[in-house]
């Protein structure tokens, strides 16, 4: 009889996808507002891409601080 | 020759097929390789591309495409082709003394230290009133202060033809008050008639550019 276990990918990890999903978004929205030659283009190139990448980006900033914060002075996990 | 959009959309494209690896498989972090793969696809990519966009919207938005984008716009896109040189913006556009891809933004800027800094704020002023308030008709549409003398004069200070001009000299203080801001070049019924959007209808148009 055989079982089977789903293994949780850990914590930085979920967080670094998350980071990277939001980074990719931020950055399609981005090249999209680059197609054409528009103010709304910019305006959404502005208030859109950017606080996507921006949020992504701390995402990812925060989980790697928080990650070596939990790991210790000495590398080990405390 | 690659332009610089084709080379950001690129970059931007090779960023977010990195970004799209991270997330598909975010084990490789555990690696020190996939550390700094992370790294450089999660902080580096995004920053330079982030800069990069924004510096071509910054350049975009100097362009009198962006500008005659918006519909209220478009009658002062249509005075750039009258058929008539006592008309300022026509005569500069269709002679090539402005850069007919920046027109707008030649003439329109202010030329001082944050004079592009104060341009894109106004832009975004006007952005507000197109999309969440009420745009005027184009024939109410007036600068929010008299046209500077500075804005001629970052191209016509020092040209001979400028300032040999007998018009430009009928007094003898006539070259030191239009250098000074005293005398306006369009407020003293020199070069009065510059948009006049109002009267286009009557206006015959120039083919030669569009």
């Amino acid at each position: 009889m055989s079982t089977t276990s789903v293994v949780r990918p850990p914590a930085i990890e979920r967080r670094v996808r998350l980071a990277g999903v939001l980074v990719c978004l931020g950055l399609l929205i981005q090249l999209l507002t680059l197609i054409r030659i528009h103010p709304l283009a910019f305006v959404a190139f502005i208030l859109i891409g950017c606080p996507l990448v921006a949020a992504g980006l701390i995402l990812y900033l925060s989980s790697i601080v928080s990650h070596a914060e939990g790991r210790g002075e000495t590398g080990q996990p405390i | 020759m690659i332009s610089p959009t084709v080379l950001e959309v690129l970059f931007v494209g090779i960023a977010v097929a990195l970004a799209g690896l991270i997330v598909a498989r975010p084990e490789l972090t555990r690696v020190r390789g996939g550390k700094i793969l992370a790294f450089v696809t999660l902080f580096v990519l995004p920053v330079l591309g982030g800069w990069l966009g924004f510096s071509e919207h910054m350049e975009r938005a100097e362009s009198t495409r962006f500008c005659l984008s918006c519909h209220v716009m478009h009658d002062f896109g249509q005075s750039l082709y009258v058929d008539d040189p006592s008309y300022i913006p026509a005569r500069h556009f269709q002679n090539n003394l402005v850069p007919r891809d920046h027109a707008c933004y030649t003439c329109h800027t202010d030329y001082t230290m944050f004079g592009t800094m104060h341009s894109k704020f106004r832009g975004l002023r006007h952005l507000y009133v197109q999309y969440l308030g009420t745009p005027p008709a184009p024939a109410d549409i007036k600068l929010y202060t008299a046209f500077n003398n500075r804005e001629c004069l970052h191209c016509h200070a020092g040209m001979r033809v400028f300032e040999e001009q007998p018009k430009h000299n009928k007094t003898p203080d006539m070259m030191a008050k239009i250098n000074s801001n005293q005398m306006s070049c369009m407020a003293s019924k020199c070069h009065d008639t510059v948009h006049e959007v109002g009267t286009l209808k009557d206006a015959t148009f120039w083919k030669g550019a569009q």
